[in-house]
């Protein structure tokens, strides 16, 4: 039976065991003569639990271990067989094994085939012995459970312990995916730093992945020193951030300080617009509209723009981080109390003054953590350049060159046909961990920064 | 007994406020005088902070309040257009229900006003403003040798005191006070009533307060609001032991509110 199957039955055994203990509980109640600890539903789902997670944790269990059993059973086989047979070879044949047994390549060696044979009977044996083991879980503890049902027992408290412990699991799977994405992450970037020096790649000034179209081609070894493309990245952020700042953190302080309620219902859901669109559409208008506008004013004042020009991917990108900021400014503005505001007026102090000299500082922690998290943002944000920043590494500070950043060049050396143990492939890897390295300390300091600081003003 | 005559601060005539289409406070006509202290007394909502708070136009900061009728300070209407609301707050000066000082420095809270309206040109002379103030409200001897504490690490009497010192430093004639001691523990109302009559010399003081041991310990004279509209206003004195409304006495003595 398959997967989905199981866990449908499984579903509907639990739901029959909750209506079922619910009713019975119901009807103990109704003739008890003390006070019960639990309402029926309590019971029901006690029961409910019962049926469903264990046999759903063994289904789990199998689906996963199972396979993977057969399978070196199967190479412990190979193995026996064909003792001449190095690891890879086994490897091999086992895959042409499991191939052949769901049918989608033929053999006609008569070994192979026997043993694909073996391999089909042995599988079906497990998933067989899964399907009973389950289901008989499943229906026992329902059964036990359900027929059991002791209303001076109090389920409510063992209802909660299983609540708990969903929760739990969730933030801990949450957790563990964010290990395994560093953990790849991490491996990927060793193989790299195996082929090519750690120092070199972090402190080198020359970035060339030149694509090899032959591997005996003169230009097959590329140069990776990560910095022109890391200051790429911080040039981009940093003029995003010179547009995105002041007008963010302007408009939230007009929507929190000064606005009427009306012109206040009128913009918040404007920018919140400006906040729905899509990145890729930033990239056509930094691309098609920005781009030329800003090359045009750069040609009439005898400025040489490049076509593809950092500060036409910044400009944009500080348009698109402009509600990130002013939504998040706002809420902080305007969790700072009212009385602090009463206080100021009341000393005849204006509506700016007050914003600025006191509004403002104690607002300061919060907007700090959410400018950081903006720049953040900004860094990671990978549309926009790809499409207006253009790819060549070029170390320099000036915008209206063109540059690349770390995100461009990881996008252009996964997609495409790339070999995954080449050295340009791997490369995308060491640039996704400093990014990450990059990203987690501003994080980190946007933490620290904002805490401490309200610290003080606690 | 002889009423003592003396020179009136405010003028009010025939005040109602409305906030959106509900009536606050119902043609309130008052005369305060100057150097006392007026207590203004009642019930929860009859009205006395919103009454407090059109004194300096406070309530020109909620957006749908709207005020009637005139009320004059020293013979200037002060909802007149030619009125800065800003100047005016300056003379006339408030002290909150729950103490507010600003997340600065006990030195930084006091020079705040006088920074933001030119007084005491430099370094030295705002100094002396800030000891000034700190001494008039009876601090300076608890906070003169941790000026550049911060202020909200104080105790709440503490910082309600430096309110009152905030509002005494830009040199107001009028000290408006909201219930400026229902936060604070019975030692510290003791301290800030004691503060009161000593202030009491120099500014007029409008106080509202739910405690009418209070307003009796405290003030000269008492207005009792109800439902928004002014019942009774006198001599402290008359108005708790022989008021001339039934409303008054019943509240007086307990029967309600």
């Amino acid at each position: 039976m398959s997967f989905s199957t199981l866990l449908l039955l499984i579903f509907a055994f639990s739901l029959c065991s909750f209506f079922f203990s619910s009713s019975s509980a119901f009807k103990k109640i109704k003739s008890a003569t003390s006070r019960p600890s639990a309402l029926p539903k309590h019971y029901g789902q006690y029961s409910l639990a019962w049926t469903l997670f264990p046999a759903f944790l063994l289904l789990i269990v199998f689906t996963i271990i199972g396979p993977i059993y057969v399978d070196n059973f199967f190479k412990q086989q190979i193995a026996l067989t064909e003792a001449s047979y190095d690891k890879a070879k086994i490897e091999l044949v086992l895959a042409m094994i499991k191939n052949i047994s769901n049918g989608s390549i033929s053999s006609d060696e008569p070994k192979i085939l026997k043993l694909a044979e073996e391999y089909s009977n042995y599988l079906s044996k497990i998933y067989l012995f899964r399907t009973l083991s389950v289901l008989l879980l499943s229906s026992i503890l329902g059964i036990i459970i359900s027929s059991n049902i002791n209303i001076l027992k109090n389920s409510r408290v063992k209802v909660e312990t299983f609540y708990r412990i969903l929760f739990f699991v969730s933030a801990v799977i949450a957790i563990f995916t964010t290990v395994g994405i560093i953990a790849s992450l991490l491996y990927e970037s060793l193989r790299f730093f195996a082929l090519y020096p750690f120092f070199d790649f972090l402190f080198g000034l020359h970035w060339a992945p030149n694509i090899a179209i032959r591997s005996d081609q003169v230009a097959a070894q590329g140069s990776f020193g990560m910095l022109p493309v890391l200051i790429g990245t911080i040039l981009v952020a940093l003029i995003a951030m010179i547009v995105a700042l002041p007008i963010g953190l302007f408009s939230a302080i007009y929507l929190a300080e000064f606005a009427s309620k009306r012109v206040r219902d009128i913009i918040k859901p404007t920018l919140e617009v400006l906040a729905g669109i899509p990145t890729v559409v930033y990239g056509y208008f930094a691309a098609l509209t920005a781009a030329p506008f800003i090359r045009k004013i750069g040609m009439t004042l005898g400025l040489d723009v490049s076509s593809e020009s950092a500060l036409a991917a910044g400009a944009v990108m500080g348009i698109m981080i402009i509600p990130f900021i002013s939504s998040l400014s706002d809420d902080i503005i305007n969790s700072v109390p009212q009385s602090l505001r009463d206080g100021s007026l009341g000393l005849g102090a204006t509506k700016a003054e007050t914003t600025i000299k006191v509004v403002l500082p104690a607002a300061f922690p919060g907007l700090v953590g959410a400018f950081l998290l903006a720049v953040s943002r900004a860094i990671g944000e990978t549309m926009i350049v790809v499409m207006a920043a253009g790819l060549s590494a070029n170390l320099t500070i000036n915008p209206l060159e063109t540059v690349t950043t770390v995100t461009v060049q990881i996008v252009s050396l996964l997609t495409g046909d790339t070999e995954f143990d080449d050295i340009k492939t791997l490369s995308a890897f060491g640039l996704g961990l400093a990014l990450f390295a990059f990203t987690l300390i501003l994080n980190v300091i946007a933490l620290v920064v904002s805490r401490r600081l309200s610290e003080q003003y606690d | 007994m002889v009423d003592k005559i003396n020179n009136l601060k405010f003028k009010t005539k025939n005040v109602s406020v409305f906030y959106g289409s509900k009536q606050a406070i119902n043609k309130i006509s008052l005369d305060i005088e100057e150097k006392q202290i007026t207590a203004l007394i009642g019930p929860s909502g009859c009205g006395k902070s919103t009454f407090l708070r059109c004194l300096n136009r406070m309530n020109d900061v909620i957006s749908n309040c709207s005020v009637n009728g005139k009320i004059l300070l020293d013979g200037n209407n002060i909802y007149s257009d030619e009125i800065d609301p800003v100047l005016l707050r300056a003379k006339v000066g408030m002290v909150f229900q729950k103490p507010n000082p600003f997340p600065k420095s006990i030195f930084e809270n006091i020079a705040y006003g006088p920074r933001i309206h030119g007084i005491g040109n430099n370094r030295a002379e705002l100094t002396d403003l800030v000891h000034h103030s700190l001494e008039q409200a009876g601090l300076i001897d608890e906070v003169k040798d941790r000026l550049d504490d911060i202020a909200t690490g104080l105790s709440g009497g503490q910082q309600q005191r430096i309110c009152i010192a905030r509002a005494i430093a830009v040199n107001p004639d009028v000290i408006l006070m909201d219930e400026p001691c229902s936060a604070l523990d019975p030692i510290a109302t003791a301290k800030i009533e004691e503060l009161m009559s000593s202030l009491s010399k120099s500014y007029t003081i409008i106080i509202v307060t739910h405690s009418m041991q209070q307003a009796g310990r405290v003030s000269q004279k008492t207005a009792f609001f109800h439902m928004g509209d002014l019942i009774e206003y006198g001599e402290t004195p008359k108005i708790f032991t022989q008021p001339d409304q039934q409303k008054t006495q019943d509240y007086i003595t307990g029967r309600f509110g």
